[in-house]
């Protein structure tokens, strides 16, 4: 009997091994022993197989690090980092696959189709910490943009999933680095900040008009 | 390590360190307008004054920031003369500038190097940490009941050291206008330490292996450390309570006291100098501290400048005053030291004779009695006067003598001078040099 696990260790290890997908399900399941039909119970696609190996690592990370002693006591910021560690950490089980998955998606500046899934609860975990920071008032709620922060860390996350890929440091330090650089100046960029008292000063300025009389030193 | 006061005395809120970043960051980005502005009406510019504004300005947030930068200039300075005052003062706040790491990364490192969280190795474990190190932080952990320091190093630290010197040197060269080829001798020697300085788990191995043949030394106390709690990038020690040298001083010892941990300094020192040939070269105030029943608590061996006999013996022989009286052969010591070159006219010869015995006189000094006062300001005037005098004087300009002589100036000058703000007294001839008379 076949299950989501054999059937994606399948693949990837196929995948792995062929340096591309299958020619067909058809033959996919005829090498694993198994019929056709049974594949379409768990998958409709190849795409399906690795957008659910994406999703998993995504679901996966986040379980785990909610079972951490010290999750409770992290802000925001902190909660984002080790999200981060914890998901690089986790995929470098499994990097052949990671480098094979990403470096065959066209350069396109829409989410690829087996990224899908993993934005979407990566989105979820982001809002969550986000709404937290912003009620804490760790974070600075700003119209418009604070519904973008989120858009805001999946960037740096496939900024991250890139620079990770290319990475020839031992232990893949430089990672850890790009993360903790990365992700602090991201949370700057969220907290209150000098724009927020010039977008203040400047709205003052605005409603309390006047400004072309004050500045005509009596021009009459 | 220091303890929390000392770390809110200097600037390291976050807010403090991220605005130093930001305004390198806009004078970085001014740099380039000015270049930009002026090539506007002057095409042929090249980018040589762009690069000096950008590589000064990197440095000075560099040395504000990271000891790394600062140490080698300073070491330098140093090796040139004798360390003026104002050096020292900064010397012991650069170890505690760097921004510390977030909690998920000091829980990533575990589990790189152990594969599991602290909060699974340990009973407790902050992960705010307590203390800056040079090149980590330390955290407080407990296992068995027991207060533990952890010791977490910065990711990437021994990476960036060479690009760090890198960017460093031209300025560093300028700034104490010698070139660059003759100074990469020293440079090397440097970075050789501070990379030795990133690998912990060579740092657990000598921080064992010293504080075993120093165990005999009375008042000194070293933590135990936990090789099999210890990696690359982690060191787990005793937790040492204590007052940090400075806090020591401001509870007012009594002159008994003083001399008590001064004797115990001088003889770590020596007996590491004169038996073991291997010296802790970092005496760094932050590495000590002085315990509930008064001993002299030594941490971190990052450092550890080892004395080949070729160095050890002409340096130290010159500390006797049967050698120094003896010309011809004091002249063989300074050739052998290369602070006498052998392209050097005879004129020239006597001339760095001549100085080189009155510097190496100055610092022998101690050597010379049984007892020596520390306290006494004049012999520190004289010493700093000298320094001063020879780093003014353009036959100094060029580098002299052997690499070995950067650590070994360090440490003892930085010994000298711990015990001078101590204002301790202490028997000399505990620990002596071991001379010969006569050079092949």
């Amino acid at each position: 009997m076949a299950t989501v696990e054999s059937i994606q260790k399948a693949y990837i290890d196929f995948v792995l091994t062929e340096g591309e997908q299958p020619k067909s399900v058809y033959v996919f399941s005829k090498k694993n022993k198994m019929p056709e039909e049974e594949f379409y119970k768990y998958f409709a696609s190849f795409d399906a197989i690795e957008q659910n190996i994406w999703t998993g690592f995504a679901v996966k990370t986040i379980s785990e690090i909610k079972t951490q002693e010290v999750w409770p006591q992290y802000t925001s910021r902190e909660k984002a980092l080790s999200f981060f560690y914890s998901f690089f950490e986790l995929v470098k089980g499994s990097r052949s696959f990671v480098v094979y998955s990403v470096k065959k998606q066209p350069k396109t500046f829409s989410t690829p189709q087996i990224f899908v899934g993993i934005k979407e609860v990566f989105e979820t975990f982001c809002n969550d910490l986000i709404v937290e920071g912003i009620e804490s008032n760790e974070l600075s709620e700003r119209k418009f943009f604070s519904n973008r922060y989120k858009d805001a860390l999946w960037v740096q996350l496939v900024f991250v999933l890139h620079f990770w890929i290319n990475d020839n440091s031992t232990g893949f330090e430089k990672t850890d680095e790009a993360i903790e650089k990365g992700i602090n100046v991201t949370f700057d960029l969220f907290q209150r900040s000098p724009i927020d008292n010039l977008i203040e000063y400047g709205r003052f300025l605005a409603k309390h008009g006047g400004i072309k009389q004050s500045m005509g030193f009596g021009n009459n | 390590m220091s303890d929390q006061k000392e770390q809110n005395s200097i600037p390291t809120t976050k807010t403090q360190r991220s605005a130093k970043f930001v305004k390198t960051g806009f004078k970085i980005g001014g740099n380039y307008i000015k270049h930009y502005s002026k090539k506007l009406f002057n095409p042929d510019l090249d980018k040589t004054e762009l690069n000096e504004d950008n590589a000064s300005d990197i440095y000075e947030s560099l040395s504000e920031l990271k000891g790394s930068a600062l140490k080698v200039a300073q070491m330098l300075s140093m090796d040139k003369n004798l360390l003026p005052q104002a050096y020292t003062d900064k010397f012991s706040q650069s170890q505690y500038n760097a921004p510390p790491l977030s909690g998920p990364l000091i829980v990533q490192t575990f589990r790189k190097y152990f594969g599991k969280t602290p909060d699974k190795i340990y009973d407790k474990f902050n992960v705010r940490s307590s203390n800056a190190a040079s090149i980590g932080q330390v955290h407080q952990a407990e296992l068995n009941g027991k207060k533990l320091a952890v010791k977490v190093q910065y990711p990437g630290v021994g990476d960036s050291i060479s690009s760090d010197l890198k960017m460093v040197k031209p300025i560093a060269f300028r700034m104490l206008g010698m070139s660059e080829k003759e100074l990469d001798v020293y440079m090397k020697e440097v970075e050789e330490r501070l990379v030795e300085e990133t690998d912990y788990e060579l740092e657990v191995r000598r921080s064992i292996e010293f504080s075993t043949a120093c165990a005999g030394l009375e008042n000194v106390v070293f933590p135990k450390y936990y090789p099999e709690l210890s990696s690359r990038r982690i060191i787990t020690m005793d937790w040492l309570e204590g007052l940090h040298l400075r806090e020591f001083l401001n509870t007012n010892p009594s002159q008994q006291m003083r001399n008590k941990i001064g004797q115990a300094l001088w003889d770590f020192y020596n007996f590491q100098q004169h038996e073991l040939r291997a010296v802790h070269a970092d005496p760094h105030p932050g590495n000590f501290m002085i315990t509930g029943d008064d001993k002299l608590g030594i941490i971190d061996f990052g450092c550890i400048k080892e004395m080949p006999d070729d160095f050890y013996y002409p340096f130290f022989s010159l500390t006797s005053t049967n050698l120094m009286e003896n010309k011809p052969e004091t002249i063989k010591a300074f050739r052998q030291l290369d602070m006498v070159h052998p392209s050097d006219t005879p004129a020239q010869v006597e001339f760095y004779y001549q100085m080189y015995r009155q510097m190496i006189g100055l610092f022998a000094k101690p050597y010379t009695t049984d007892h020596f006062d520390f306290s006494q300001t004049a012999f520190f005037d004289e010493l700093y006067g000298f320094g001063e005098k020879v780093s003014k004087m353009p036959e100094f300009k060029q580098a002299r003598g052997v690499k070995h002589f950067i650590y070994i100036n360090r440490t003892n000058f930085g010994l000298y001078n711990i015990l001078h703000e101590l204002k301790a007294c202490v028997k000399t001839d505990t620990f002596k040099p071991h001379v010969v008379q006569q050079f092949a």
